[in-house]
């Protein structure tokens, strides 16, 4: 399905607020959603044009709620790394966030392992870690190997795709940007100009795609990995 | 509404939006009160779609949770606070009532809803109501019928099928017929 029909996006989104999408369409949907920011709005002026409807709709909920709501909380206050598994349908929503804290961790690790190489000139400098949702690194963008590209390698055997793919996307605000299919294999790189990539703050991500990518220009499959823009030269 | 009823905490009075602010910096105030000044409306919401108290309580608890932990994604140029508040809970009750096969039995039907949303004191949504409404009773009985049901009980495509006695592709295009004409409405 094309998600850049506009007519289309605005029916998806109605469709989605009004609840009526089926749960897989929904999950694709979500995915969007997490990445888009013109669809992002799409769905919260449906949701603002028909909250009206709400208006009747109030029960006062018995006390004990509030009470399991604030020992869940607490017990993640006390037990961090919450393995809680969260509803997919707000997974979508929460996607670039969640990754941030572990993308930290491993951009540290990695940052010590580029600086091996240090005695090479000129280093090599991070451009962005792509991380799993578990906060393993899956590819490295480097700067070089010429001036004004970027490369962008496999740093562990990332979970075999095939037949399927990795493709990665650049996004910065707008909808997302093709940039190629990843290499799978560890040391395999993907060669870029270093124009093609989203500016500092911007974000690069993995999907899962049918063999030879997307047939639609944009992400089909579930987002797998994902790392920010640290510096692009 | 007061903290005794809800349990958490007095209504701050300060906008929703700087509520879900302080409960994305792990402010716990800021979240009850957030809570103590939607509750009863997301409790309404999502006891309509499921019919039981029991598993609207549950499925509050389980936005609310969400809620707190993903305030952060929330951002105010993407619609209000109470419209992202209720798409999590909507949707949160509509997967909860698929996964239970709850049954569409004796809903109380969507226009007698709609009367006593408009009824005075309904709420000082009321004017936006009163635009939606009249965008509403331009679509003709059936489709009209198909949208409140899917909005206000989260029917599916083919539970909506089953009511209104018509094919499912019927119910689509209905659906679809009737979104763009209430935004063309509500926007004309």
């Amino acid at each position: 399905m094309r998600y850049d029909n506009p007519e289309l996006r605005e029916m998806l989104a109605a469709e989605y607020v009004l609840g009526t999408m089926p749960v897989r369409a929904r999950r694709r949907f979500e995915r969007l959603v997490a990445a888009d920011a013109g669809l992002a709005r799409m769905v919260g002026d449906w949701a603002d044009r028909l909250s009206p409807l709400d208006a009747a709709a109030a029960a006062a909920p018995p006390a004990r709620v509030w009470r399991a709501i604030e020992s869940r909380i607490a017990r993640e206050a006390a037990a961090p790394a919450p393995p809680t598994p969260q509803p997919a349908w707000f997974r979508a929503l929460a996607f670039w966030r969640g990754l941030a804290v572990a993308a930290s961790a491993a951009t540290t690790a990695l940052l010590l392992y580029v600086g091996l190489f240090a005695g090479r000139a000129p280093a090599p400098a991070v451009v962005a870690v792509l991380v799993g949702h578990g906060g393993e690194p899956g590819w490295v963008a480097l700067t070089g190997p010429r001036p004004g590209e970027v490369s962008v390698s496999a740093v562990a055997p990332a979970a075999e795709a095939k037949p399927h793919a990795f493709e990665l996307w650049g996004i910065a605000g707008a909808p997302p940007r093709p940039l190629g299919l990843l290499p799978q294999h560890s040391g395999d790189t993907l060669t870029l100009r270093a124009a093609q990539l989203p500016p500092p703050g911007g974000v690069l991500a993995v999907s899962l795609e049918p063999p030879g990518g997307s047939p639609s220009g944009a992400p089909t499959g579930p987002v797998l990995y994902q790392g920010k823009m640290i510096r692009l030269r | 509404l007061t903290s005794d009823e809800s349990g958490a905490a007095p209504a701050s009075g300060l906008p929703l939006q700087q509520l879900i602010r302080g409960a994305a910096r792990g402010d716990r105030a800021a979240f009850a009160a957030l809570y103590t000044s939607t509750s009863a409306k997301l409790f309404g919401v999502a006891l309509r779609i499921l019919g039981q108290r029991e598993w609207a309580e549950e499925a509050l608890q389980e936005s609310f949770v969400a809620i707190w932990q993903r305030a952060g994604d929330y951002d105010p140029a993407r619609g209000s606070a109470m419209g992202w508040l209720a798409t999590i809970v909507r949707h949160c009750a509509i997967d909860q009532r698929r996964r239970r096969g709850a049954r569409p039995e004796s809903r109380t039907a969507p226009e007698e809803a709609l009367a006593a949303m408009a009824a005075p004191g309904a709420a000082d949504t009321g004017a936006e109501l009163g635009a939606l409404q009249r965008c509403l009773d331009e679509l003709d009985e059936q489709p009209r019928r198909a949208v409140l049901l899917a909005y206000c009980y989260g029917l599916t495509r083919d539970e909506l099928a089953v009511q209104l006695g018509v094919p499912v592709g019927t119910v689509k295009s209905w659906l679809r017929r009737s979104l763009e004409r209430l935004q063309k409405c509500l926007e004309g």
